[in-house]
């Protein structure tokens, strides 16, 4: 099948703003959005810019919007998406270059939550690990699947309007550790994510959960979180 | 060199978010269209005169009316589902289910009041 692609372009050394350029390619409906791309940069433009890494949807290098949506290019699929295609960076994020958007500010907000394990007590009389059931292994099972693509975050109406939101991003994270029976910084977590910026951006869009390549239920982790600040209960 | 951040209205608009995200424009012109009824309210009983007719001309008007009336019956209903969820976490797994109870409860309600005031405005 032949299918039109229509991909945001911008070179900060030649261009005061951006533009799209438009290719048309022979695909495969199995093809990825990923191919497509990577046949542009290899046969129609080599200064066509994106990020990609692993390619099967586990790195989350290659997030960006398609057809008006985020989405991991190396998981979306031709016949997903249908044979007209747009592909645009990420919102909210400085434009790098073509598909590739500035990460700094969604790392930053990562690390005001705490993103490691904090457990400062001495070890078990084995020496050796720190055990949890598995009961307390589900509790946060789900929120251990990210892979930092930004696909929620820039998803995200608060975080367009204002950077200095943790975004969901991070809010998951902090869930992650908060519910981790064996951390011990929940109730410090739970004082950042309480913050302006914090839990209290979340409108419930949704974006975020729908959004997630990795089926993670954001809003519903956000919803504890809250709940968690109010009652104080974990 | 890079491009801005900045994320416009109309492209935030075009933003392909589904059912959630629809009603939470709407909830926000819900807002938006309370704030500006008591605006016009206040700024009419104030300035009083022909000013002050005039604009209660405005959110006298039938379509007015109707436009406010889904403005705060949206807003209502909208945010009791969001008040729900956040109180109650688990139940945000059935978002599209709520969003669906959300819709049968409104469109009747709205669409009785549409119905009254479209009949008083013809003078029925």
């Amino acid at each position: 099948m032949q299918v039109t692609l229509k991909i945001f372009r911008y070179n900060p050394e030649t261009d005061k703003s951006f533009h799209y350029e438009t290719y048309t390619l022979e695909a495969e409906e199995t093809d990825r959005i990923l191919d497509l791309l990577e046949k542009v940069k290899g046969y129609n433009d080599g200064t066509l810019s994106f990020r990609r890494s692993c390619a099967h949807g586990v790195c989350g290098s290659d997030a960006m919007r398609i057809n008006g949506r985020n989405m991991l290019a190396c998981k979306a699929l031709v016949r997903d998406v249908g044979d007209k295609i747009t592909v645009e960076p990420l919102l909210g994020l400085k434009v790098v270059k073509d598909l590739i958007v500035d990460m700094e500010p969604f790392f930053d907000n990562y690390k005001k939550i705490l993103p490691y394990f904090i457990n400062d007590s001495p070890l078990p009389a084995d020496g050796k690990e720190r055990l949890q059931s598995p009961e307390e292994r589900a509790r946060f099972d789900e929120t251990t699947k990210c892979i930092l693509c930004a696909a929620c975050t820039t998803s995200c109406p608060s975080f367009w309007a204002s950077d200095q939101y943790y975004g969901p991003a991070a809010l998951v994270t902090a869930h992650r550790f908060i519910f981790d029976s064996r951390d011990e910084a929940a109730a410090e977590r739970l004082h950042i994510i309480a913050e302006t910026d914090g839990l209290a951006r979340c409108h419930t869009a949704y974006n975020c959960t729908l959004a997630c390549p990795r089926e993670i239920h954001i809003t519903k982790a956000i919803g504890e979180l809250k709940l968690a600040t109010i009652t104080g209960k974990i | 060199m890079s491009l801005k951040r900045n994320v416009s209205l109309a492209t935030g608009l075009r933003y392909k978010g589904q059912g959630p995200y629809l009603t939470f424009i709407l909830h926000r012109i819900g807002g938006l269209g309370m704030g500006i009824f008591v605006a016009v309210h206040i700024l009419a009983s104030f300035v009083g005169g022909s000013v002050g007719g005039f604009l209660n001309a405005i959110y006298t008007n039938w379509a007015f009316q109707i436009f406010i009336f889904f403005c705060a019956l949206f807003h209502a209903i909208n945010g009791l589902r969001i008040t729900i969820s956040d109180l109650f976490p688990k139940l945000i797994e059935y978002q599209r289910e709520a969003i669906w109870v959300e819709w049968a409860v409104f469109l009747p309600i709205f669409g009785i009041a549409v119905f009254v005031i479209v009949r008083s405005a013809l003078g029925g």
